[in-house]
């Protein structure tokens, strides 16, 4: 009865105060859009999300076809950043490659976010031997060389992946698994996923432990709310901000890891499109045909650099405790 | 303390046996079986008795534990294997080309500090100026921007427009012209961690109150940031050791790449690129034993650098 009373209280006063009110979100928009450096990120960012959905429409040739009798020509009406090695249109390539990179740092982002939560949240939430066997496990894949394991993953886990697809074409019959690109994109998916999803869990961990121990969270409980609603209403929208900084900033990273991986070779490979991958191809190129290399390195520096740039403003910006320094 | 120091090592122990089984694993699980990779490919269907005489004859047809232990014994005592494309000893090939990659790690580290350090003290000083952000700027354009693209472009820059350096490809030993933009390059993906860590630790000392007394007392401002600052400010950057050796062995690896520096770096990617096994695992366990060694470094230094700390 006197529980029933006491969130009528609640509602009342929410009513109350009918005065204008801003969110944290909004808030923190606010302050983006001041910040003149994150502005800048925001639109590189913009840009290459557009490219990457729309790219491939806009794009002047198709990216695979060849034509030997234009190979390795240089910039021109026609071919607009040249023409690779064995004539294919470089300009409709780099568009390509957006595709490529944007895809990659989403599909990676979900897999390691969706990981780092499931295991952050069985640690936090367990406790004991439990806890402390996965944060033993985040810890050590924390402290190694991202990119040689990476590199390690990929390189062994492709004939067992080749055999699955296959195995998986034979009982299904669908006819788009023999694109020799989805084992490239699915290696890479996962070798960047496994060393991504350490930092996640541990953030999330973190996050439940500290929260679940606020008073606020502790009279709603004494308050009789659902757990459900407690983790919609209360517990989600705190939790959810280090999570979208942690994400914004790790775009970037994750571009250049798959750009990298491409570029050793064991990511995605021609007839797919990766600025990594290009660059390798036309490396021995580069004082003969250095727009080879040229494009596809701007592209991809200013990419990771406007997503840089925009992570470092959505910290800034939705951080409101820490000073600004 | 030596009791600490101790455990701390004994427990490295597992965790590096662990890296080494998973290792081991996924090499002898994924990518087949190393005959078929070697012979197999070019000259056709080869004779199954010939094979059968060739695993025999490499230990290859032994059980998975008998093989993982016979290449720790050998790891153990510094054998790490033949590579399955040139058959020479992959420890050897380390030793040599190990020295190489560590004279231009050790070279990055110097001016990684040397750089970073200054750097990170001035953006702090000069906050929200536009020397804070030039500094804070261009170190996240270094990072944005990976050793095989910046590597390239500089040597177009440099070779093809200005014209003002030769072609810096190839080692001709330590003290050559050639190891300038290699070590350049190394130090940049580091750079944005020290200058980082430097700004905040100067940023968070400046508000302590010895300093302000250390003003208060007269001295110069130089003295101030020199005596009272640098000291307790480092203690930042010299946690995340362990995140910059990382930088720095996979930096080497793809300056290595990019510039054709036969060192450790360009040994273990031709190993991946050539799928050769037992240097694809020499490259993952040496990797992996430095960044926990200098993660153990830096946890053993701490309460040395920092006496707030109580190791127990």
């Amino acid at each position: 009865m006197s529980e029933r009373r006491a969130v009528t209280a609640i509602a009342d006063v929410d009513e109350f105060e009918a005065v204008e009110q801003r969110s944290l979100w909004m808030d923190g928009l606010a302050r983006l859009a001041r910040n003149r450096a994150a502005l800048i990120g925001a639109c590189i960012a913009i840009l290459v999300l557009f490219t990457a959905v729309f790219g491939p429409f806009l794009a002047p040739k198709s990216f695979t076809a060849t034509n030997l009798e234009r190979r390795l020509e240089p910039p021109s009406r026609d071919y607009w950043m040249g023409t690779d090695t064995i004539g294919r249109d470089q300009f409709s390539r780099i568009l390509h490659g957006a595709r490529t990179a944007v895809l990659v740092a989403v599909v990676t982002l979900t897999i390691s976010v969706s990981m780092g939560t499931i295991f952050g949240a069985v640690a936090a939430y367990y406790g004991g031997w439990v806890d402390d066997l996965v944060m033993r496990v985040v810890d050590t894949l924390y402290g190694l060389p991202d990119l040689l394991i990476a590199a390690l993953l990929a390189v062994t886990l492709r004939r067992p992946v080749a055999e699955w697809i296959a195995q998986l074409q034979t009982r299904t019959g669908w006819g788009f698994l023999d694109n020799a690109v989805i084992l490239d994109y699915l290696l890479v998916f996962g070798a960047l996923a496994m060393v991504n999803w350490s930092g996640y869990a541990r953030l999330i961990r973190g996050q439940i432990l500290t929260l679940r121990e606020l008073d606020f969270i502790r009279a709603e409980v004494a308050l009789g709310l659902s757990p459900w609603q407690i983790i919609r209403k209360h517990l989600a929208p705190n939790a959810i901000q280090p999570v979208v900084v942690a994400v914004t900033l790790s775009i970037g990273g994750i571009m250049l890891s798959e750009s990298s991986l491409s570029f050793l070779g064991l990511g995605v490979q021609p007839p797919g499109a990766s600025w990594g991958t290009m660059i390798a191809q036309n490396l021995q190129r580069v004082f003969t045909e250095p727009y080879l290399i040229i494009g596809p390195g701007l592209v991809l520096a200013i990419s990771v650099f406007g997503f840089n740039f925009l992570g470092d403003g959505v910290n800034d910006a939705l951080n409101p405790r820490a000073i600004r320094r | 303390m030596l009791k600490y120091t101790f455990r701390r090592i004994l427990f490295s122990i597992p965790v590096l046996f662990v890296i080494l089984l998973a290792t081991f694993a996924l090499g002898f699980y994924g990518p087949g079986d190393p005959l078929r990779t070697f012979y197999g490919e070019e000259l056709g269907e080869p004779d199954p008795a010939a094979i059968e005489r060739l695993r025999k004859l490499h230990g290859l047809d032994r059980p998975f534990w008998t093989q993982f232990f016979d290449y720790i014994g050998g790891l153990l005592r510094g054998d790490l294997g033949r590579s399955i494309l040139d058959r020479i000893s992959v420890g050897r090939q380390v030793k040599a080309t190990l020295t190489i990659s560590a004279q231009l790690g050790g070279a990055a580290a110097v001016l990684l500090l040397a750089l970073g350090v200054p750097l990170g003290i001035l953006a702090a000083v000069k906050q929200n100026t536009w020397v804070d952000y030039l500094v804070v700027g261009t170190t996240i354009a270094g990072q944005s921007t990976p050793v095989f693209v910046l590597g390239p472009l500089l040597m177009i820059v440099f070779v093809l427009w200005l014209d003002v350096m030769n072609t810096p490809v190839g080692w001709d030993g330590f003290w050559s012209t050639k190891v300038i933009m290699p070590v350049f390059l190394m130090a940049l993906g580091p750079m944005l961690t020290v200058v980082r860590q430097m700004r905040s630790g100067v940023l968070e000392t400046l508000g302590q109150g010895y300093v302000r007394t250390a003003r208060a007392k007269g001295l110069a401002e130089r003295r101030v940031i020199s005596r009272h600052i640098i000291k307790n400010a480092f203690t930042p950057v010299a946690t995340s050791t362990g995140l910059i050796v990382a930088g720095l062995v996979t930096g080497v690896a793809f300056v290595e790449l990019v510039f054709a520096i036969p060192g450790f770096g360009f040994y273990t990617l031709s190993g991946f690129q050539g799928r050769d096994f037992p240097v694809i695992m020499a490259g993952a366990v040496i990797g992996s034993s430095l960044t926990i060694t200098a993660n153990l470094v830096v946890d053993l230094t701490y309460a040395a650098l920092d006496p707030r700390v109580r190791l127990g």
